[in-house]
């Protein structure tokens, strides 16, 4: 009988832990993670092998509609948390996030207003498509996710010394073989780096690396570091898939939308008149 | 003893492990009792088809025969597209329908959408939403 359980209670773990990692994470849900190839939740489909996986590709070609997978719970950037400054901790114990484990009604996420969301939180949204366009020079991200973009250049030029702080930053590639590494610099601090409220300096500097394993996957490892306001980077990653099915839409956060649906959802569903 | 055991064991990891979590950073799902679900029989008055979450405002008569009117809300436009193959013409105002929903904690006519009966047909099924405590 015991032996019975406990063999249960592994499977059971093991089961989850896969399922967890078959399930998208991403912040407002993870059916587009199957988009292109499969419709649906997430139920299996994920790990189902691609007829296209085995093409040929360019591995310094990144051109196409892709969808991300991170691989922080929901909510977080990365799995593991690096320790905060005082100044991140009360920042963070400001921050009252729509979603995660610290949830509540009526929060302060900036999102919740409109405000952009932000690099490289932006990267972490999942359910949304992603679209890299490739010209000998530039790289440019269009995200369907609050349909905004950046650009990373790849003609040598240097990060800007003394850059006017955006919430998207600057970004500038070289390849290393077929390595595209990408530093980012030049943040402003008013957006935050997860939906669970974690917050990041203008100091914020971001390492990416971008790697086309195969003709259907781009891994891409990042490392952020922000001494001001951790005791060591974040480390996470993403895998983008090719979804050429997938529609690039116009998910963008409009300020009268989003006051109609505060007035009609989410008050009413708070507080009472 | 065993058995049944074993069978409710394994009926609550099948429902953890296909349960999705799908909601939404736009600060909602925590003002829904998840726990308890309501069913209605209702009119569609209002369907927002946009972001941030997708919600279909009804009438409902209530035990007296008074008119109110709920809201339930759910996914963001291309969520309830890719999941559900929804359009922005999946549901129309006069659209009789039953719908079944996560209710507000504090008992206010709003819910978190779970499903929907329009002319016989499922339109779309989140009931397994109601295993995301917490989330």
């Amino acid at each position: 009988m015991r032996n019975y359980l406990a063999g249960s209670i592994i499977l059971l773990a093991a089961m989850l832990a896969l399922s967890t990692v078959a399930r998208a994470q991403t912040e407002d849900g993870q059916a587009g993670q199957q988009a292109g190839a499969n419709r649906g939740r997430g139920r299996g489909q994920a790990n189902a092998p691609s007829p296209t996986a085995n093409l040929p590709f360019d591995p310094h070609d990144f051109s196409g509609v892709w969808m991300g997978r991170s691989e922080a719970p929901i909510g977080r950037l990365s799995s593991k948390v690096p320790a905060m400054t005082p100044w991140a901790q009360a920042r963070y114990d400001a921050a009252k996030p729509g979603l995660g484990p610290r949830a509540q009604p009526l929060g302060n996420d900036p999102i919740m207003i409109c405000d952009p969301i932000g690099y490289p939180r932006i990267a972490h949204g999942g359910a949304y498509p992603m679209e890299f366009v490739q010209t000998k020079d530039r790289l440019i991200e269009f995200f369907d996710f609050f349909y905004t973009y950046r650009t990373i250049y790849l003609d040598g030029r240097p990060l800007p010394s003394d850059p006017e702080p955006r919430w998207y930053g600057y970004s500038v590639g070289r390849w290393e073989g077929n390595t595209l590494v990408v530093e980012s610099a030049g943040f402003n601090d008013q957006s935050w780096l997860d939906t669970d409220g974690h917050p990041h300096t203008d100091q914020m500097q971001i390492e990416e690396r971008f790697q086309r394993v195969d003709h259907d996957t781009i891994e891409a490892k990042m490392t952020v570091t922000d001494s001001k306001a951790y005791t060591a980077p974040w480390v996470t990653s993403v895998t983008w898939k090719l979804s050429p099915k997938q529609k690039m839409r116009e998910d963008l956060c409009a300020p009268s939308d989003e006051a109609k649906y505060k007035q009609e959802m989410r008050e009413p569903a708070a507080q009472k008149n | 003893m065993r058995k049944r055991l074993s069978i409710y064991f394994w009926l609550a990891a099948a429902v953890l492990m296909i349960s999705a979590p799908t909601f939404a950073h736009h600060g909602s799902i925590v003002s829904y009792d998840i726990n308890k679900i309501v069913t209605m029989e209702g009119t569609v008055t209002e369907f927002q088809w946009r972001n941030p979450h997708v919600y279909v405002m009804y009438d409902v008569k209530d035990a007296q025969g008074k008119v109110v009117n709920w809201g339930a809300e759910t996914h963001s436009p291309i969520v309830c597209e890719n999941q559900d193959g929804w359009t922005k013409s999946t549901l129309k105002p006069g659209d009789k329908i039953t719908i079944t929903v996560f209710p507000s904690k504090i008992g206010t006519t709003r819910g978190l959408l779970a499903k929907i009966v329009l002319n016989g047909k499922v339109i779309i099924d989140d009931t397994g939403r109601g295993v995301q405590a917490g989330q």
